[in-house]
């Protein structure tokens, strides 16, 4: 083997920095992955590496300059380049790459019918996945409902709502995104759902909750009244005495949750009086004593 | 040749954190036989060029990922080469 300093083409008195300076510059010129139609440079390549590989050790350069060692023998074992492998592959190997022409392809007939060939067959990669916005109706979200999605580049889809989905929830169709290529499995749709109001009922997490009109009469003397719920109305108590702002519960009316139970409808009552004024009631009023005493600010300290 | 992802690590003398980090940048793109991942000769082989890259040539890890990815695209053409001089002949 040659003098490993005349290899790398350094002074004897070369420093460690000069000769790890003057190995990298070799061997990124030399380097087989990097010269991957290039037979010499692997031998080059490896008698760099030899080279280096006894002068950057700063013992076995001692002794190779006292002449104890030769440079024969420092080769390093290496049986295989990437490269060696890389052209071997199968086609369709993950790593190769097209994208450095399928520009010509673009107006080339053999060459397209090549790369087409040759994606038909053999690139498996997974279809990417597509977002798509669906807003649905409040109670389709309570109850649950079958929803079909106009795509943008037409066709459908048809998205199963599950009763009780929260707003902003993303709903994964598996296999309804980009198709694949090759033998690659198409991605998936991914559905972001966003929920509309409703002119009577808010929600909060399982619990809907209405705001309950009552007469003045219902108030104060109590009584039966119906009260709308995402199922249709129920009949309710309103105790005597309630008043504006008093909330009402009623068990399970809600909305339906993961553990399989329900949330509660809860029910704020709002104490209307007459439409029109009403000229009993006004008389009444102006003679309760009991009316003229009630401070309802009494406790409205700024 | 295939091989598991434990038999990798220990051909190609691979950390846990490191193989997740190279799979994370796409330097390594393991094959998936039923959500197990599979690795090949060439996964060894391309570990070795990694730390010739990073180790010897003083390649950091940016210019690691643009390396690879311009010898992918070397040996799509070269293997597109091939075809199209096959294809030639066979006509001719």
């Amino acid at each position: 083997m040659k003098d490993p300093y005349e290899t790398l083409g350094v002074e004897h008195s070369a420093s460690p920095d000069a000769i790890q300076k003057a190995y990298r510059r070799l061997a990124k010129k030399l380097h087989p992955d990097l010269n991957p139609g290039n037979k010499e440079s692997e031998e080059r390549f490896k008698e760099v590496s030899a080279a280096y590989d006894l002068l950057s050790d700063a013992d076995k350069r001692a002794r190779y300059d006292r002449g104890e060692i030769d440079a024969s023998g420092a080769e390093k074992p290496r049986q295989h380049f990437y490269r060696d492998f890389a052209s071997e592959a199968p086609p369709g190997h993950s790593y190769e790459n097209y994208s450095g022409f399928t520009d010509f392809a673009d107006s080339d007939d053999i060459l397209s019918e090549l790369l087409r060939r040759r994606s038909n067959v053999h690139v498996r990669a997974r279809g990417s996945d597509v977002r798509y916005e669906l807003p649905i109706e409040f109670l389709d979200a309570v109850t649950g409902a079958v929803k079909r999605l106009t795509l943008p580049e037409g066709g459908t889809l048809d998205v199963t709502i599950p009763a009780g989905i929260q707003n902003g929830q993303v709903l994964r169709l598996r296999g309804k995104g980009r198709p694949g290529l090759g033998e690659g499995e198409p991605g998936d749709a991914l559905v972001e759902i966003t929920i509309k109001a409703h002119s009577l009922f808010t929600r909060e997490g399982n619990d809907i909750y209405i705001d309950l009109p009552i007469s003045l009469s219902e108030a104060v003397l109590g009584g039966r009244v119906n009260v709308p719920t995402p199922t249709g109305s129920v009949t309710m108590t309103v105790p005597k005495g309630s008043n504006t702002g008093t909330v009402l519960r009623l068990r399970g009316k809600g909305v339906l949750r993961r553990d399989g139970g329900h949330g509660d409808e809860l029910v704020r009552l709002q104490v209307m009086l007459p439409e029109l004024p009403d000229t009993e009631l006004e008389a009444f009023v102006a003679g309760w004593q009991g009316g003229k005493a009630h401070d309802p600010r009494r406790d409205m300290q700024p | 040749m295939t091989i598991n992802k434990r038999e990798f690590m220990v051909r190609a003398q691979l950390e846990d954190k490191t193989l997740e980090a190279w799979i994370r940048e796409e330097w390594l793109i393991p094959a998936d036989s039923t959500g197990e991942m599979m690795f090949s000769d060439a996964d060894v082989a391309r570990v070795q060029l990694i730390r010739d890259l990073k180790n010897d040539l003083g390649v950091n890890d940016e210019g690691v990922g643009v390396i690879l990815n311009l010898v992918d695209q070397v040996h799509g053409l070269r293997r597109v080469m091939t075809e199209l001089l096959r294809s030639m002949h066979n006509r001719a």
